[in-house]
């Protein structure tokens, strides 16, 4: 009898053991990483360099700075400094890389000096540059609202960003 | 496949001995490095945003961006991982040879093992030119001159300013005293990088950093390293840095300090990480910054 106990305990710690070997349940970023390991390439081969659109950035005078931050293929950005603090991140992006970003502009309710607009989360806000370039501004202090993030989209120069080819 | 980045982020340990370490080192930059660890809080915390269909699209185009490897950022992890690897040696090695030295009948340890000093001033060279090509392999080259890319170093925040201050001061100031800038980055000096050159490791990092051709890749080295060292003598400067108060700040933080204090820095180098763990963070930082920008 007890030998018998005895094995049906082993049986039941190791059923218990296979339950806990089960798979983990799926994670919310499991899908995104496999699709992606399918195929790895994430910037176009036709986006242009983030080179180009560095020179296009807001020209500004002390106590605001433009501090270049990245330049990748397709991308560029910067942090926009008030008295050496961080006020906001602005950025140039080629959306041949992403051309979901591009869509988003369709249900734009709104334009800037012709150029549809998104608000982008709470913090940023976006506009389309010749249906291809999304230049962004992204609060990163109170002093730069929804208002500020207009005037300094309209500080690049977006007609020139709109002739990069 | 490598590991994906989400987890790398997720197994950021919120605390150990090198998330003490940099906490008990937090008077050197007040306020500027918490220590962000998951990859929603990473989210979350670059972007300022919290809702989660953001924090989703945000998300899954960091992980697409991290898995293409033409993209730099497994590279700089790499970088940044391996690192460390070589400081755990290097801090075992110099620990043997301060051992020797103070031992008499383990002098022959000096014989075959490197001066604790050169050992780690090459170490300290190596981190800082690791730092430029993660920089460099991460970020890209920002702006239209290597002045706009010296600016950007110079600029560091965060997780990236804390990891220099722990340069600084654990690599720095501790293993090599208040003359590190001379003994350790003068080794990157025009002379000294021929020295380096001669260093398997250095040849590795060396191809991480732009340049089409190695005269070009020194170089810009050259322009990084010399923007280090001027922006570590500010830095020391302006904080009143020295090894008495730093070591003080890590007494009861870091156990073991006091019992080691002989050889404090080839301890702390095997004991922690701090370029791995920053490192981590400030890969996740560009990655999301550029994905929240890109969507």
């Amino acid at each position: 009898m007890r030998r018998r106990n005895g094995w049906l305990l082993c049986l039941g710690l190791a059923i218990a053991a296979m339950g806990g070997c089960r798979e983990q349940p799926p994670d919310r970023w499991d899908a995104a990483q496999e699709a992606s390991s399918q195929s790895p390439e994430a910037v176009s081969s036709e986006a242009v360099e983030g080179g180009e659109f560095n020179r296009f950035f807001p020209q500004v005078e002390t106590p605001w700075d433009i501090v270049f931050k990245q330049e990748k293929t397709g991308f560029a950005q910067a942090s926009l400094q008030f008295e050496a603090r961080e006020v906001a991140v602005l950025s140039v992006s080629d959306t041949k890389s992403n051309p979901a970003a591009a869509e988003k502009f369709k249900d734009s309710q709104r334009n800037l000096e012709g150029m549809p607009v998104v608000e982008i989360g709470e913090q940023a806000t976006a506009i389309l540059v010749n249906d291809r370039f999304q230049v962004q501004v992204r609060s990163m202090d109170p002093v730069v609202g929804p208002q500020e993030r207009d005037e300094w989209l309209t500080r690049f120069n977006l007609q020139a960003i709109g002739r990069i080819q | 496949m490598s590991k994906p980045i989400h987890k790398v982020v997720d197994d950021l340990p919120d605390s150990n001995m090198t998330v003490r370490l940099l906490q008990a080192l937090d008077w050197v930059v007040p306020g500027q490095w918490k220590n962000v660890v998951g990859f929603e809080n990473t989210i979350k915390a670059v972007t300022g945003e919290s809702d989660q269909k953001f924090i989703q699209q945000a998300g899954e185009r960091a992980i697409a961006l991290y898995n293409d490897k033409s993209q730099g950022y497994q590279r700089a992890l790499w970088l940044y991982q391996t690192v460390d690897v070589v400081q755990g040696v290097a801090g075992f090695t110099a620990f043997l040879a301060k051992v020797g030295e103070s031992i008499s009948f383990l002098s022959f340890l000096d014989k075959l093992t490197p001066k604790a000093d050169k050992t780690q001033a090459i170490d300290l060279g190596l981190k800082v030119v690791s730092e430029i090509a993660c920089f460099c392999q991460i970020n890209g080259l920002p702006g239209d001159s290597v002045g706009d890319f010296v600016e950007s170093l110079a600029d560091y925040k965060h997780e990236a300013l804390m990891r220099m201050a722990a340069l600084v001061c654990v690599d720095g100031l501790i293993p090599l005293g208040p003359d590190f800038i001379d003994k350790g980055l003068s080794l990157l000096d025009k002379a000294g990088v021929s020295e380096l050159e001669k260093n398997s490791r250095f040849n590795q990092i060396k191809g991480y950093i732009p340049g089409k051709n190695t005269a070009e890749q020194l170089n810009f080295m050259q322009r990084g390293l010399t923007s280090v060292k001027d922006w570590s003598r500010s830095f020391v400067a302006s904080r009143s840095l020295s090894v008495e108060k730093i070591v003080g700040s890590l007494r009861g933080r870091i156990q073991g300090v006091e019992s080691h204090l002989d050889y404090l820095g080839a301890f702390l180098d095997m004991g922690v990480n701090y370029f791995e763990h920053t490192g981590t963070q400030s890969i996740a930082r560009s990655l999301i910054a550029r994905a929240a920008a890109e969507i």
